[in-house]
């Protein structure tokens, strides 16, 4: 528990100092909810269409950090150490995953509120939308710090780390943007089939920390 | 019933069309398999020479 | 398991097979809604389902070799979604014909199982890229099972939910929505067998081949060690000689047993 903690501390603590991941996320999501103003020729969004453009935004720039999730690891010798340590390695994979989690639930602290101020009529349909999104934020989490080991340790990295995870994160984006499509109803939020999409976020969620928390250990191998 | 007729013509079409690229893909997979199988009868020649060679010159060289 | 021959398999499956067809056309009525574009039933599920089936066989490949650390189930693993990616592109392709012979579409995004198995297949695609970036072949063959067992518990999960995001039971399915009469069904049921008789031949050829390249490679080896310097270790792609030549140390193994090299071990899978 307290290497976990260690770990966590870490990794939020460099990023507090270094600032390396978030701002550029908030950046690149702000950015691109421009580009999508112009590119769809729309200062409203609703319903499905909002959510796409949301989820799809939240997605790339989830990817942006999951790319440079390990930077540190892989270039100061991270990996040597919890090698060495009398841990069980699959504490990295927990506290990585946690601190994505928090990443991105700093970003969407931002990123939400301002989309809302640019395309949506009504708030009403945010706080169930933080839950959904959390929820969403956790099988993030999980498939991509998995996927972002797999792609550090070879010589692709930043071309593979998308490839894989986008195809597997289909199933999220089908439930985050199902439940999200009706919250974001113009006329004020609607909850059908909300506990489908939930159901469907949970169970993505527990199986897919539970392969990450699995399989870690080998990629970790020497 | 002309119209029918040609109906029934365009769907043996699709019918024969889809089974024909099952047995095409299927062909394709042969045809590479069996490219590869030749290289590995070539390299068994090669190394069968190979392995002749020494034995060869030992018989010649051991009288 | 590998005391079937793969002549005997290949038999099965040639005969199965042509049974399966035969039933298909000849003995099972014509669809009453889609007329005889349907008999594209019979191939297009089966290669669906033996295609999904292969992905899960190998993600518990993929455990195996994880567990033991034999190079065999990593071999076995590779082949078998090679042969599934292959039977999916026979799915997509012959989705894709179905499609366009009943609503006169080449795509269709309400069909679940065509997007379902193009999503599979983008995923699975993958696989090679990411083989051929690792170097080192002990990291690339757990790297790679990794992703198998990975990309096998996302299968299930994908079905699910490309199927929930079509709330209603769109007339546009491919599915024979409510009971099959016993003569399709029958008829079904064998082109099912057949086609996963025809999976398991496939990988267990396409392993032996892989068996016999790893023999190759240490006789090579060994004869080349004996005056010249020995030949530097075939540098093709990595998958190559991590499966291969790690293969032949279980391959010596097993043909001391009597059992042929490459003998892939998974049940027949039920319906």
């Amino acid at each position: 528990m307290s290497a976990y903690r260690t770990l966590l501390a870490k990794d939020l603590r460099i990023e507090l100092r270094t600032l390396r991941s978030l701002p550029a996320m908030v950046l690149f999501a702000v950015t691109t909810f421009v580009i999508f103003r112009f590119g769809l020729d729309r200062t409203e969004l609703e319903g499905d269409l909002g959510a796409g453009v949301l989820v799809a935004t939240l997605l790339f720039a989830a990817i942006l950090a999951i790319n440079r999730l390990f930077v540190a690891e892989r270039d100061e010798g991270g990996f040597e150490l919890i090698r060495l340590a009398p841990v069980d390695r699959n504490i990295l994979f927990a506290s990585k995953a946690t601190a994505l989690v928090i990443y991105l639930v700093a970003l969407e602290l931002v990123a939400v509120p301002i989309f809302a101020l640019f395309f949506l009529d009504t708030a009403e349909g945010l706080p169930p939308l933080a839950a959904v999104l959390l929820l969403a934020d956790i099988g993030l989490a999980a498939t991509g710090t998995l996927i972002s080991t797999i792609a550090t340790m070879s010589s692709a990295r930043d071309l593979l780390a998308p490839l894989i995870l986008l195809p597997l994160l289909v199933p999220l984006v089908i439930a985050t943007s199902g439940a999200a499509q009706h919250l974001l109803d113009a006329g004020g939020p609607d909850f059908d089939r909300f506990g489908t999409w939930i159901a469907v976020l949970g169970l993505y969620d527990s199986v897919f920390v539970l392969v990450g928390y699995a399989t870690f250990d080998y990629l970790l191998e020497d | 019933m002309p119209p029918l007729l040609l109906a029934i013509e365009d769907a043996e079409g699709y019918v024969g069309g889809a089974y024909l690229v099952f047995l095409l893909l299927l062909l394709v997979y042969v045809a590479i398999m069996a490219a590869k199988l030749q290289r590995i009868q070539r390299d068994l020649g090669e190394l069968a020479e190979l392995a002749e060679q020494p034995r060869r010159s030992e018989e010649v060289s051991g009288r | 398991m590998g005391s079937i021959s793969l002549r005997t398999i290949a038999i099965a499956t040639v005969a199965v097979l042509a049974a399966g067809f035969g039933l298909a056309f000849f003995y099972a009525p014509e669809d009453a809604d889609q007329g005889f574009i349907q008999k594209i039933f019979y191939l297009h599920v089966p290669l669906a389902i033996c295609a999904l089936l292969g992905f899960i066989v190998a993600a518990i490949h993929a455990i195996r070799h994880l567990r033991t650390g034999d190079p065999i189930h990593d071999a076995r693993s590779y082949v078998s979604i090679h042969l599934s990616v292959i039977f999916g592109v026979g799915v997509l392709l012959t989705g894709a014909i179905w499609a366009r012979g009943s609503w006169g579409v080449w795509w269709e995004w309400r069909e679940p199982t065509l997007v379902s198995f193009l999503i599979v297949f983008l995923l699975y695609a993958t696989y090679y890229p990411l083989r051929y970036a690792i170097e080192d072949r002990d990291r690339q063959a757990r790297y790679a099972s990794v992703f198998a067992i990975t990309a096998g518990a996302f299968v299930p999960l994908n079905f699910l939910a490309v199927r929930l995001a079509e709330p209603l039971i769109h007339p546009r399915t491919f599915s024979s929505a409510g009971g099959l009469p016993a003569e399709m069904m029958l008829a079904f049921l064998v082109c099912l067998v057949g086609m996963g008789l025809l999976w398991v031949t496939l990988v267990r050829f396409e392993l032996g081949a892989k068996a016999a390249s790893a023999d190759l490679g240490r006789i090579r080896r060994a004869l080349q060690g004996d005056g010249a310097p020995p030949a530097p270790a075939p540098s093709v792609a990595p998958v190559g000689v991590s499966a291969t030549s790690a293969m032949s140390a279980g391959s010596a193994e097993r043909s001391r047993e009597g059992a042929p090299p490459g003998a892939t071990r998974f049940r027949k899978k039920a319906s």
